[in-house]
């Protein structure tokens, strides 16, 4: 019974998904892309994703742009404020690796996983709205549906430890 | 200086005081509203600090310097061939006037003239690129007033534009198009023919919206007389592009003065309003205007080659190209052959970003001061040139603190003297 009622959960969790997007620095070329996400041709709202930009209230962290050194600490401070479970999703070459700006000169502080735990990364410069759709679609609910599952795991190893 | 600052916030402008009844002083009843770096309405971080009374609006001040990554540092010592890929990623909206500045200010220092054909290529596709830099603007005007119905149609027609820009260049936003002595890629007639017969939707579509906008009451009350930029804000704080031409100074447009476009018999649109629908009109005319010239351009389109190769003398050089929000300024040095020695960029968002200080107060609810941040057409990936750093902590300082910082600077300085 337990087992069926965290399955639903899962269920419905990965059905019901608030994104928030976070530029931290990039040129927008990414934002506008993900903003083109919403448009009928695309349509992520057809999958029960939707555009809320509160991080108190989203499932997904949507992360562009390489990190500026103004952005270090409020992007760890962001990403504590999301709730469990929580995804992050790194879109752009600048996030995946810092890109164009991370070499001589530039003052970026690198990738975005290495300062917040990334799940999923779409490279391209600017990636186009499908992959930015896909990546979300496939990845996200993915790691939500299991999620009860992997909680109750993980108390019964500190419980028996 | 602290104080000072302290007790111009503190002070209710207006007749309405409140007094402590045991101390006898004065309360303030203004408060301070923060909005972002990360909010709903913007797509770019930035933050704007809002002092209201109630609902009014009395003060606003705007902090900028999320965005900053070094380009102008990074472009040092570079080719001009990386170095045009650089100037692309400083704003992906504008990134076609960014590329076609940055090349224009090469090819100047040149010997030699550029391909014809290529000239009129570039020109064709930066107003491909306005075109849809305007719908997405007005958009996110939409969507600050909470009419997402025509958020979604400007973005789902902003999509067919798009679409015209990866028919010629081959790409959808970022497109590396323009190269020293022309473009990259010639077109076909089959391309052009194509990307008309779009432009045709786009032109019935964009007439609907712009009648839509004068006609709306909803829209009519949330954006007629908000927000009105006057002619003397305009010269103080040197408004540039449509937001400069709704309050009507239309020799504000830099196409004027561009290679191309005085003989394709161009005429820069006005209105004289200045207030938020003025703007989103202005922007609706533009496009209309920007297909009208294509159309032109794809009728005149000379015949033969479109790059060719040219010798770069190098020396300092001053370019300017009106880029979609306005007139976009790169000062460059350049060594002969190409290699980067000193790049300064001027982006029309900053003197834009900074009269919403001026207009905000007089807004009648915090919306509707974030609604004419959004009419502005802002963008905050544009503005970062440099950001002030204190060398004793190694820390960076903001805009408010910076200023601060650099009024004691010039006060301690004149005190010398």
């Amino acid at each position: 019974m337990r087992s069926l009622l965290k399955r639903l959960k899962g269920f419905v969790r990965s059905r019901s998904i608030h994104v928030t997007v976070v530029n931290t620095g990039g040129c927008n070329g990414c934002d506008i892309e993900i903003l083109a996400c919403y448009t009928y041709r695309y349509d992520l709202e057809q999958y029960g994703i939707y555009y809320h930009n509160n991080p108190r209230k989203s499932d997904v962290l949507i992360v562009t742009g390489p990190v500026t050194y103004q952005w270090r600490e409020k992007l760890e401070r962001l990403y504590r404020k999301v709730p469990e479970p929580k995804a992050v999703v790194a879109v752009g070459a600048c996030a995946c690796s810092g890109g164009i700006f991370n070499q001589e000169g530039g003052r970026v502080c690198g990738p975005v996983r290495e300062i917040i735990p990334v799940d999923a990364e779409v490279p391209g410069c600017p990636p186009r709205p499908e992959e930015i759709v896909s990546a979300i679609v496939e990845v996200v609910p993915r790691l939500f549906r299991a999620w009860e599952f992997r909680r109750g795991s993980e108390h019964g190893a500190e419980a028996g430890g | 200086m602290e104080r000072r600052r302290e007790g111009r916030d503190a002070s209710p402008r207006g007749n309405v005081r409140v007094v402590d009844v045991e101390t006898g002083e004065e309360v303030p009843i203004s408060h301070k509203v923060p909005v972002g770096p990360n909010h709903p309405i913007l797509k770019e971080p930035l933050r704007i600090k809002l002092a209201v009374r109630g609902e009014e609006v009395v003060d606003c001040k705007v902090e900028m310097g999320y965005c900053h990554r070094g380009i102008e540092r990074i472009m040092e010592g570079m080719p001009w061939q990386k170095a045009a890929f650089l100037a692309e990623r400083v704003c992906g909206i504008c990134s076609h006037a960014h590329n076609m500045c940055f090349i224009g200010g090469v090819e100047r220092t040149a010997e030699g003239e550029p391909a014809p054909r290529g000239l009129f290529l570039r020109v064709l596709v930066q107003e491909l690129d306005r075109i849809q830099s305007h719908l997405i603007a007005n958009a996110a005007y939409f969507y600050s007033i909470e009419h997402e119905t025509m958020f979604v149609w400007n973005m789902n027609t902003r999509e067919r534009v798009l679409d015209c820009i990866e028919e010629i260049t081959g790409n959808r936003i970022l497109t590396g198009w323009n190269v020293v002595g022309g473009v990259r890629v010639d077109v076909t007639e089959d391309q052009l023919e194509r990307v008309l017969e779009t432009l045709e939707k786009v032109e019935e579509d964009v007439k609907a919206y712009r009648r839509i906008a004068q006609t709306d009451p909803l829209i009519k009350l949330r954006s007629r007389g908000v927000g009105v930029i006057t002619k003397e804000h305009v010269r103080r704080y040197r408004v540039v592009g449509p937001q400069a031409r709704a309050s009507g100074v239309p020799e504000s447009d830099m196409r004027l003065q561009e290679p191309v476009y005085p003989e394709l018999g161009f005429k820069p649109v006005s209105r004289k309003r200045g207030d938020n629908l003025a703007r989103i009109l202005v922007r609706y005319d533009e496009c209309l205007q920007s297909i009208d010239l294509i159309e032109r351009i794809v009728d005149e389109l000379p015949e033969g080659e479109h790059r060719r190769e040219l010798e770069i003398r190098g020396g300092h050089v001053d370019h300017r190209v009106e880029a979609p929000r306005g007139e976009l300024v790169y000062d460059m040095e350049l060594t002969q052959g190409g290699v980067v020695r000193r790049v300064t960029i001027r982006t029309p968002s900053v003197p834009n970003i900074r009269v919403l200080e001026a207009i905000a107060p007089g807004a009648p609810t915090i919306a509707d001061a974030v609604a004419v941040y959004a009419s502005l057409d802002p963008c905050v990936a544009c503005n970062e040139r440099f950001v002030i750093v204190d060398r004793d902590r190694g820390e960076i300082l903001y805009e408010g603190r910076a200023r601060e910082v650099m009024r004691e600077c010039s006060r301690t300085t004149s005190g010398r003297s």
